[in-house]
């Protein structure tokens, strides 16, 4: 229970992909137009980072560690994850047609995206994780757990954007700044903010 | 650098490292392919066909989920080809051939803004908030006195996919109708539903969308229309109604005499 609590409060909060991490901007910043579509992307996001951590943890820990080529990692997270992302869509598409016209569009998007990359690369980071959660060993539960929260935390940092993106669009705004530089702007106050988690930690 | 140039290539090790990658290239394109012949779906030809042709500014003046929503109700027949005014006739002939559906010759229409009011109306209090005409009418119903004018928050400019309507310097929307392709998305956008469609050849239009009775407008606007009715009275052609305090214009009989902009006391009768 210590350990699940402690999976939550880091992925989401501690090392928000989003806001501490720094990774998955292009999605943050492309589409958090609306709340409604930026709720779509995080949830796709969670979705694929849940199965990529399912499939790229034991890939790493059963496949390449044995054979002393940790070094592939990189590539073969690419190959898994691009592969997955297209199989996934086209399984939606086939029986829930109207999850693929909420998530569809968003799931092309996150082939290439860095947070997916990224958790994949944490989890498989022993030394690092077991630091951050405070356990002292590591199985395949607490990184597909890891995963899950880590898309979590994103859909949270997403959803809050894009509520900000749509207030701040209504205020006067200095034409300089209007559109995407407000937004950068807004983006590091949010980063700001969710450092302090870090220092509570 | 001068070790690894030396080192001998350890070609057991090259040769796995190309066995795992091109396995897994194999392997995952094996899977997708598999994936995409288990979850293959019959795509409709029709409605990229229709797609294709539809002008895709998805403006959403139809009433669907932009271009694609559209083209699928189309290719079904639940929708109307006369529902999309951006397209061009001959695209939407062509679209009809494929559809099978028959074409309705409409006259080409243009947006009108029917207020002339802006800082002429008078104002109920001092607004301080959010630009947008949503916003304003969320307060008491916006901050001018009178209930069916333009506010000028400018929401129906931000929804224009062409910038065919701006607020005017009098604090009034207003339409260019050179530009404007009534595609209707500032319609469905202003919440004071003071923006309508007429003949885009209209001569004239009523630039007032007041009900009130002729004190409650004098009271209010200073360029309100005060139902006197002379409009209709003076009208040659007969063209001319009052209904609710206001003209209605039957722009099959008006001839575009200018008899009624000359003799509105009001001048709210403009021409086109």
């Amino acid at each position: 229970m210590g350990t699940f609590l402690m999976i939550i409060i880091s992925a989401v909060f501690i090392n928000n992909f989003i806001l501490v991490q720094f990774l998955g901007i292009c999605p943050f910043l492309g589409v958090s137009k609306q709340t409604n579509n930026a709720f779509g992307m995080g949830m796709a996001v969670t979705l694929v980072m849940t199965i990529t951590c399912l499939i790229t943890y034991p890939i790493y820990e059963y496949v390449l560690t044995p054979l002393g080529l940790q070094y592939l990692e990189i590539i073969v997270f690419i190959f898994v994850i691009a592969s997955l992302v297209q199989m996934i869509e086209r399984a939606i598409k086939k029986f829930s047609p109207s999850l693929y016209n909420a998530m569809g569009v968003y799931l092309p998007l996150i082939t290439t995206n860095c947070a997916v990359l990224g958790v994949a690369e944490l989890v498989i980071d022993k030394a690092q994780i077991m630091s951050l959660l405070g356990i002292k060993a590591m199985n395949l539960g607490v990184a597909v757990g890891y995963g899950f929260f880590a898309g979590l935390g994103f859909t949270l940092a997403i959803v809050l954007m894009s509520g900000l993106r749509i207030k701040i669009d209504k205020l006067n705004i200095n034409p300089s700044l209007k559109g995407f530089p407000i937004t950068m702007i807004a983006a590091s106050f949010m980063a700001m903010a969710f450092y302090v988690f870090n220092l509570i930690a | 650098m001068i070790y690894l140039m030396n080192a001998p290539i350890q070609w057991g090790k090259v040769g796995m490292v190309l066995g795992i990658i091109a396995g897994l290239a194999v392997l995952f394109g094996l899977l997708i392919l598999i994936v995409t012949k288990v979850c293959h779906i019959e795509e409709d030809e029709k409605v990229a066909a229709i797609l294709e042709h539809l002008a895709g500014a998805n403006c959403g003046g139809c009433g669907h989920s932009g271009c694609a929503g559209f083209a699928e109700c189309l290719a079904c027949g639940k929708a109307c080809i006369s529902d999309c005014k951006v397209t061009s006739d001959e695209e939407k002939q062509i679209i009809c051939q494929i559809a099978g559906i028959e074409m309705s010759n409409d006259e080409p229409t243009v947006s009108v803004v029917r207020c002339s009011g802006g800082n002429e109306a008078v104002d109920k209090f001092d607004y301080v908030g959010y630009e947008d005409c949503l916003s304003q009418t969320v307060i008491m119903g916006g901050d001018k006195l009178c209930t069916f004018s333009c506010l000028g928050g400018g929401s129906c400019s931000n929804v224009c996919p062409i910038g065919a309507i701006k607020v005017n310097d009098n604090g009034v929307a207003f339409v260019d109708k050179t530009i404007c392709t009534s595609c209707g998305a500032c319609i469905n956008k202003c919440p004071r539903m003071v923006i309508e469609r007429i003949p885009a050849k209209a001569p004239i239009y009523v630039a007032c969308n007041s009900k009130c009775k002729a004190k409650e407008v004098m009271n209010s606007c200073k360029v309100g229309c005060i139902g006197c009715g002379l409009c209709a009275r003076s009208c040659p052609n007969g063209a001319i109604t009052m209904v609710d305090n206001l003209p209605v214009i039957d722009y099959d009989k008006c001839t575009g005499c200018m008899t009624c902009v000359n003799k509105c006391p009001r001048h709210i009768i403009k021409v086109h």
